[in-house]
């Protein structure tokens, strides 16, 4: 690891800015407008699934509420819908909370099941590649954009809502927050308690897709073409 | 009240019309008129182009011609949008940077005057005939005058008003732009003319004679028959059956 | 590529763009969907103006400060496993990032959108060190297997139709299907997945470097970003210098902004902020992370009264305004960077010499100083690129001096004033016809050439003025 010619460039910043080079002091200034803060201000969880819901419909995306005890159920039937053959899912803790430990080895049964598995290294990206559905735990959940962000780690890697056709994301409802500004607060947060960044944070917001034919918009492109998102209360 | 009219040299030379339906307004709204005989022009055609010492000399003829006035009216968002930057432009020059601050605070286009300064959106006219207006670029963009003028049309009795398709695309015209750039000024000015046309009004209203001279003359060339008006000539007219 | 893309005149490129039919309409619809989606997202927001303040805020904040924020960003991405190189020059980035890849022994690097690196010219230093370089960002691919400079900093194929398009597949990689768009992006997407996957080295540019933490946002529709920075083992980011955020909470206010400006999303399907290499057990990501910070000309512009031109976030909202983008499209501006922030860089990154009309290419309607979201006085410092080229680089036309010459004696001097008023309609006199001049002379021809000008009126304002004057003191009087 190393820094390379970092003095020479920024002395030379400093000084075209007229003034000796700064390498601490320097405090964010009290900015005199937040209005990042005002959407979606005060409303409820409930509200914020509405919103999340609503938006869907704008990022092609498919939405489905259910509780804790449907949810197996839901991720099999949206499993069958996209007449899936083969699924990587993450590791995630939350898999024994939510009933998907026991719905994963249900599906193994039928169907090719990976769940992520650190042990086995690269191996990991070839079985996602070839996977026709990715599922994983949104951990912070944007309802003005419809979005799920995934806090990537040895147990949750990218290529599990990357590479797979079909991607879904479950949903607790208490991940959901008014807008990226509360994420970003609480990524920011995090950092100054210590606590390290994770090496990838995903902002993931309904299938990929281009405008660059003829501006006509494309859904697909190099990741999912289909994405569910599973609400559970 | 007192107004000194800014009368533009554009409007001073082609369009004399237009300073008269200015004052005739400002007069009918009680206010006394004068015409320091000492102003030029604002400025922009050299302020645009980069000549900036050229520029100076004609701002400081306008300063010097105003240094009285108590209000400055003018018939151009575009002129007098010039007027307002001066600040920034003498900013910094001892002599000149006072008198262009008081330039600037006292300068008004004349539906901003009448409708924020005087409080009048009605006055009283009457105008029969289909008619869209053109809000020029630096009256909204750079003077920020975007609802008086609408307000004073809107008020006048008859006017059968459409709205102008993507009304805030600019005409083309950019002052010494559309001489330097011809090619893609014709293309601007083009589609600003369809524009017009779509309408089916038989007015184009607009506060800048600049704009109105370069769509005016492009409608004239392709042989279409809609007349181009000012609109403190709407504002000054009390009969029906349009403009003679 | 460097900054310039081509030796063509600048009057050539502006016909050849005008002579362009479906480039014209292509942009046209565009810039009516982009302005669309623009406008209704500001809408709904409903304080638009309060974003704007603040994005401009924050880069105000990071642009004064922007070597204290470079050093804490370098700290943080060494702290993280990764390498940090400053270079000065392209050719200095290019030389770096040449010996990472021949280092690697790397056959193949693919590659996500990066005006930076077309900018500097890295693709072409690459393929010459005998790397083959895949662009996967579908637009640049299409320009790369057609050899085509890009024309617009969002959408860069957006000059080129779908039979274009086919061909261009048809010939370079034996495609066989219709010209639909999902038919073409299915098989894009297909042969990029090979590439992704075959990679030894990813290249991303960089939308905003977060100081606080050393990551680096990426803003995507495609999630070709996610593809680059997942597989290959070795990452290089290039970023200009300006590309920076203090801390998470800015890159969201700018992130926000930037995709509703650009492209009328909240969001775009992919934001993803990755730093530096991969931690212990993972799997995706790199295990040699280098970022590569670029200055090229950038450092010249601060302390001077285009800063603020480096506060821009590369949306293109001046772009999809322009009228002037409209009608000539962006190869016309000869230069990666197109539209109003284009006719604003290029001359500072690049010089005077081979791009003097460019400032002068604007009616200075100031609609792109409206549409920024980070308010950048774009058409201001049009007209302080046109002062310089008059008053220091001295490349004016002589004709125009004189004219403006010409200009600061009538226009301070009332006499001479006024007499031209007295005298204009009967110096046109010999043109003029039904109150219309169609041919003028001098500087009038550009006029006429392309619509009437109206002969001045019979009398003056200010000759009726007088006149008015003198009734009503003999009124007063009788």
């Amino acid at each position: 690891m190393a820094i390379h010619n970092r003095d020479k460039f920024l002395s030379n910043l400093a000084a075209n800015l007229g003034r000796p080079r700064k390498t601490e002091g320097v405090e964010r200034p009290e900015y005199s407008v937040q209005p990042q803060y005002e959407v979606l201000k005060g409303a409820s969880q409930d509200e914020l699934i509405d919103v999340l819901e609503k938006h869907c419909e704008v990022i092609h995306t498919d939405f489905v509420r259910t509780s804790k005890q449907e949810l197996p159920h839901v991720v099999r039937q949206t499993i069958e819908r996209y007449e899936a053959k083969s699924i990587i899912a993450s590791n995630d803790k939350r898999n024994a909370e939510y009933g998907m430990d026991q719905a994963y080895n249900q599906f193994a049964e039928e169907l090719d099941m990976h769940i992520w598995d650190a042990s086995i290294g690269k191996e990991n990206q070839v079985i996602a590649e070839k996977a026709d559905v990715g599922i994983s735990f949104s951990d912070i959940t944007l309802a003005e954009s419809g979005t799920v962000t995934l806090k990537n780690d040895k147990d949750n890697g990218r290529s599990i809502s990357l590479m797979p056709k079909s991607y879904i994301a479950i949903i607790p409802k208490e991940t959901l927050v008014p807008r990226m500004t509360q994420a970003a607060k609480q990524i920011h947060d995090d950092h100054m308690n210590g606590i390290q960044t994770p090496s990838s944070v995903c902002f993931v917001t309904g299938p990929s897709n281009s405008a660059d034919i003829e501006m006509n918009l494309i859904v697909g492109v190099h990741g999912p073409v289909n994405v569910t998102y599973i609400v559970v209360d | 009240m007192k107004v000194s009219l800014f009368i533009t040299c554009v409007s001073d030379i082609v369009f004399a019309d237009v300073g008269k339906h200015t004052v005739e307004i400002l007069e009918r709204v009680g206010c006394e008129v004068d015409f320091p005989a000492a102003q030029t022009c604002c400025g922009q055609p050299a302020y645009n182009s980069g000549y900036l010492q050229e520029a100076k000399k004609s701002m400081k003829q306008m300063i010097k011609a105003f240094k009285n006035s108590e209000y400055v009216v003018g018939p151009s968002g575009s002129c007098v949008g010039m007027l307002k930057e001066y600040p920034h432009i003498f900013k910094g020059d001892p002599d000149w940077e006072q008198p262009a601050i008081d330039l600037a605070n006292k300068s008004y286009e004349i539906t901003q005057f009448l409708v924020d300064v005087l409080g009048v959106t009605d006055l009283g006219s009457t105008f029969k005939g289909r008619v869209t207006y053109h809000p020029s670029c630096h009256m909204t963009r750079v003077l920020g005058v975007k609802d008086a003028p609408q307000k004073l049309l809107q008020s006048v009795k008859g006017i059968d008003f459409v709205e102008l398709p993507v009304k805030e695309d600019c005409c083309g015209f950019g002052g010494t732009f559309s001489i330097k750039n011809p090619e893609i000024s014709r293309e601007m000015v083009k589609e600003k003319s369809q524009h017009v046309s779509e309408t089916k009004a038989e007015y184009l209203v607009g506060g800048d004679m600049g704009c109105l001279m370069n769509i005016g003359g492009r409608m004239r060339r392709e042989g279409k028959d809609v007349k181009v008006v000012h609109i403190t000539e709407i504002l000054n007219t009390h009969r029906e059956g349009g403009i003679a | 590529m460097s900054v310039k893309i081509g030796e063509i005149s600048y009057k050539e490129r502006i016909d050849k763009g005008i002579d362009n039919d479906f480039m014209r309409q292509a942009v046209s619809s565009a810039q009516g969907r982009f302005r669309k989606g623009r406008l209704s997202q500001a809408e709904e927001l409903g304080n638009w103006e309060d974003w704007r303040q603040l994005g401009s805020e924050i880069r105000t904040h990071t642009l004064e400060n922007i070597d204290y924020y470079l050093h804490q960003l370098s700290e943080q991405v060494e702290k993280r496993g990764g390498n940090v190189f400053f270079a000065q020059t392209a050719e200095e980035a290019n030389e770096y990032i040449e010996n990472v890849v021949k280092k690697k022994q790397a056959k193949k690097v693919v590659k996500t959108k990066s005006m930076v690196t077309e900018e500097i010219g890295l693709n072409e230093a690459l393929e010459k060190s005998g790397a083959e370089v895949v662009e996967s960002d579908l637009g640049e691919w299409i320009l790369q297997l057609d050899e085509d400079p890009p024309s617009h900093i969002v959408t860069p194929a957006l000059h080129k139709n779908r039979q274009q398009i086919r061909e261009t597949f048809a010939d370079k990689r034996g495609y066989d299907k219709t010209d639909s768009p999902e038919e073409l992006a299915a098989f894009a997407r297909e042969q990029l997945r090979q590439d992704f996957l075959t990679a030894d080295v990813g290249i991303t540019g960089c939308n905003f470097a977060i100081a606080e933490s050393g990551a680096i946002t990426l803003v995507t529709n495609e999630g070709n970003a996610e593809m680059v920075t997942s597989l290959p083992d070795t990452q290089i980011t290039v970023m200009g210098m300006e590309r920076l955020v203090p801390t998470w909470e800015d890159m969201e206010v700018l992130v926000s902004l930037l995709t509703r400006a650009a492209v009328g999303q909240k969001l775009t399907s992919y934001i993803t902020a990755y730093t530096g290499a991969r931690l212990e057990e993972e799997i995706d990501g790199p295990d040699d992370y280098h970022l590569v910070i670029v200055d090229n000309g950038r450092s010249k512009i601060l302390g001077t009264e285009f800063q603020s031109a480096l506060h821009c976030i590369r949306c293109a909202a001046c772009i999809n305004v322009c009228p002037v983008y409209r009608h000539v499209g962006g190869h016309a501006y000869n230069s990666i960077y197109p539209g109003p922030i284009g006719a604003v860089l290029t001359p500072l990154l690049d010089g005077y010499d081979d791009h003097k009309e460019l400032p002068y290419a604007s009616s200075l309607c100031a609609a792109c100083t409206e549409a920024c979201p980070v308010k950048i006085p774009l058409h201001e410092q049009l007209i302080r690129h046109r002062e310089i080229i008059v008053e220091k680089e001295k490349k004016s036309p002589v004709s125009e001096k004189i004219m403006m010459k010409g200009f600061a004696q009538w226009a301070s001097n009332p006499a001479a004033y006024k007499l031209s008023t007295k005298v204009a309609r009967t110096a046109l006199k010999p043109w003029t016809k039904d109150e219309f001049v169609e041919n003028g002379p001098g500087p009038l021809k550009g006029w006429t050439d392309v619509r009437d000008f109206p002969a001045p009126g019979k009398q003056s304002f200010r000759a009726w003025w007088s006149e008015r004057a003198k009734g009503e003191k003999q009124n007063g009087n009788s």
